[in-house]
């Protein structure tokens, strides 16, 4: 009887847990926010440790602003001016590299030479609001064909053949940022870390016994359309119309921009894509959704499969739901709604 | 007249009082389920920049005025669900996500860098992906 009492007593003291050993911190950089969790150390080398990352995510947007003096926005007066050839520093040239190769990967869709584009469509503000284009400028700006393969980087210089190369990392930055924390979270030995920058999430080990778990917003409502487990390196992104974006005359131009048109994508809601464990999970956790939104439905597997992603999820506008085999085993539904309309798309 | 009027307990326990015992250790963990582990939310947590302003009961009615670099949010608690109501911000996207009302939910005003996060015992999930 009292050997009872007491297995009664255990119960309840387990189910009355402790505050478990997580650290939260949030912060404004890359104009969205960051948010990072970290599992299992004490409250100050948390601290520590995310204040470090902070300050370099800073320093890595003040470095690759696109609209306000920059180290990339010298480079790009000087690719505008077209004079001669200036100095870049080796990680800024390593990642105009990486976006170069990946660029070719999409066939162009993902573009971060399209920077005037971008600029016309009223993008490179804080605060943009409802803009009338100039069509012809919209023309102009395609026509002249802005590529990174137009980008030449030789002994710690860089150089463009062309004029019209305004580079915007806005595509890419985050992802790499994410990248960058995984590392310096390595290297302290933090053993369990959930990184969001604007909805970018990375993952480290776990939430104590069970995996990360992230949520996925829904578009057009104000909670999470699903849920799934971020295991350990693992890392997940969505390109969507409902962040930035602005409407006009009852319709809605998000900042997604297909370089071929030089007009905001039309008809997708959002794509996401979740990326296993590799040497730059995190950048294709931002680069990899961006050729799947452009393209149009029925080449949307073939985009997917240029840039290896298996797992991915795409809402149209007519809230039709699309999801990869891999990615529907994967998913947790938490809108009903939308669990009922899902189709699985055909590898 | 009985020799022990008190009601003793000095026999082993019989079939009924296991019952009794099993049966509210069941209703204890149903509860605890209940209204423990699965509560809605019910707290707010409002940021603005990198600091936290606060965290707020849901259960009232109450308007907060939170300042930030573009000028004040105003954010509304009703009872169990909360909102931005007016904000200084050009697209107004933190007034159109309307209410929130359960753990997890999340509404962000880049412009004016403030952020509101319901908090519950239980969210669904660590962090959200948009």
């Amino acid at each position: 009887m009292r050997l009872f009492f007491l297995f009664l007593l255990a119960c309840l003291t387990a189910s009355c847990n402790k505050p478990e050993p997580l650290y939260t911190t949030q912060s404004y950089v890359f104009g969205t926010l960051v948010d990072i969790s970290i599992y299992g150390e004490t409250d100050a080398n948390s601290q520590d440790i995310s204040n470090q990352i902070i300050r370099e995510f800073q320093n890595l947007h003040n470095r690759l602003h696109a609209w306000r003096p920059s180290e990339l926005s010298s480079i790009n007066h000087a690719f505008a001016r077209g004079d001669t050839p200036i100095s870049i520093k080796p990680d800024l040239s390593a990642m105009i590299q990486d976006a170069t190769r990946l660029s070719a990967q999409t066939n162009g869709a993902f573009n971060p030479a399209i920077g005037g584009l971008i600029e016309e469509w009223g993008f490179h503000h804080d605060e943009f609001a409802p803009k009338k284009v100039d069509e012809n400028k919209i023309k102009s700006l395609v026509k002249a064909n802005p590529q990174m393969s137009d980008i030449v980087l030789e002994d710690g210089k860089a150089f463009s053949k062309s004029s019209s190369v305004q580079l915007d990392l806005g595509g890419y930055a985050k992802g790499y940022a994410l990248d960058i924390a995984l590392k310096e979270l390595n290297k302290v030995g933090v053993k369990n870390a959930l990184i969001n920058i604007g909805g970018n999430i990375i993952a480290l080990g776990k939430h104590g016994d069970k995996p990360w778990r992230v949520g996925i917003q829904h578009p057009r409502k104000p909670s999470a359309i699903a849920a799934l487990d971020l295991n350990s390196g693992w890392a997940i992104g969505t390109s969507g119309d409902y962040q930035r974006y602005f409407e006009l005359a009852g319709k809605r131009y998000c900042h997604i921009i297909d370089p071929v048109t030089g007009y905001p994508v039309q008809g997708v809601q959002a794509v996401t894509v979740l990326i296993p464990p590799q040497n730059n999970t995190g950048v294709l956790s931002d680069v990899a959704s961006k050729p799947i939104f452009i393209a149009n439905p029925e080449n949307r597997a073939q985009a997917a499969k240029n840039m290896h992603v298996e797992n991915y999820l795409v809402i149209d506008s007519d809230s039709k739901i699309s999801i990869s085999p891999s990615m529907a085993k994967r998913i947790i539904w938490l809108d009903k709604d939308a669990e009922k309309h899902a189709l699985s798309i055909q590898p | 007249m009985p020799k022990n009027t008190r009601l003793a307990f000095n026999h082993k326990p019989l079939i009924g009082d296991w019952l009794v015992i099993v049966a509210s250790m069941v209703a204890v963990a149903v509860m605890f389920q209940q209204f423990w582990s699965f509560a809605p939310a019910s707290q707010l947590k409002i940021r603005q920049g990198n600091q936290i302003i606060g965290t707020y009961d849901l259960n009232q009615a109450r308007e907060l005025r939170i300042k930030g670099p573009l000028g004040e949010s105003i954010i509304v608690i009703n009872n169990g669900q909360a909102r931005f109501k007016q904000s200084p911000c050009p697209n107004q996207y933190c007034v159109h996500q309307g209410w929130l009302s359960h753990a997890g939910q999340v509404a962000i005003c880049l412009p004016n860098q403030v952020s509101l996060q319901l908090m519950g015992a239980k969210s669904k999930y660590d962090s959200l992906n948009y």
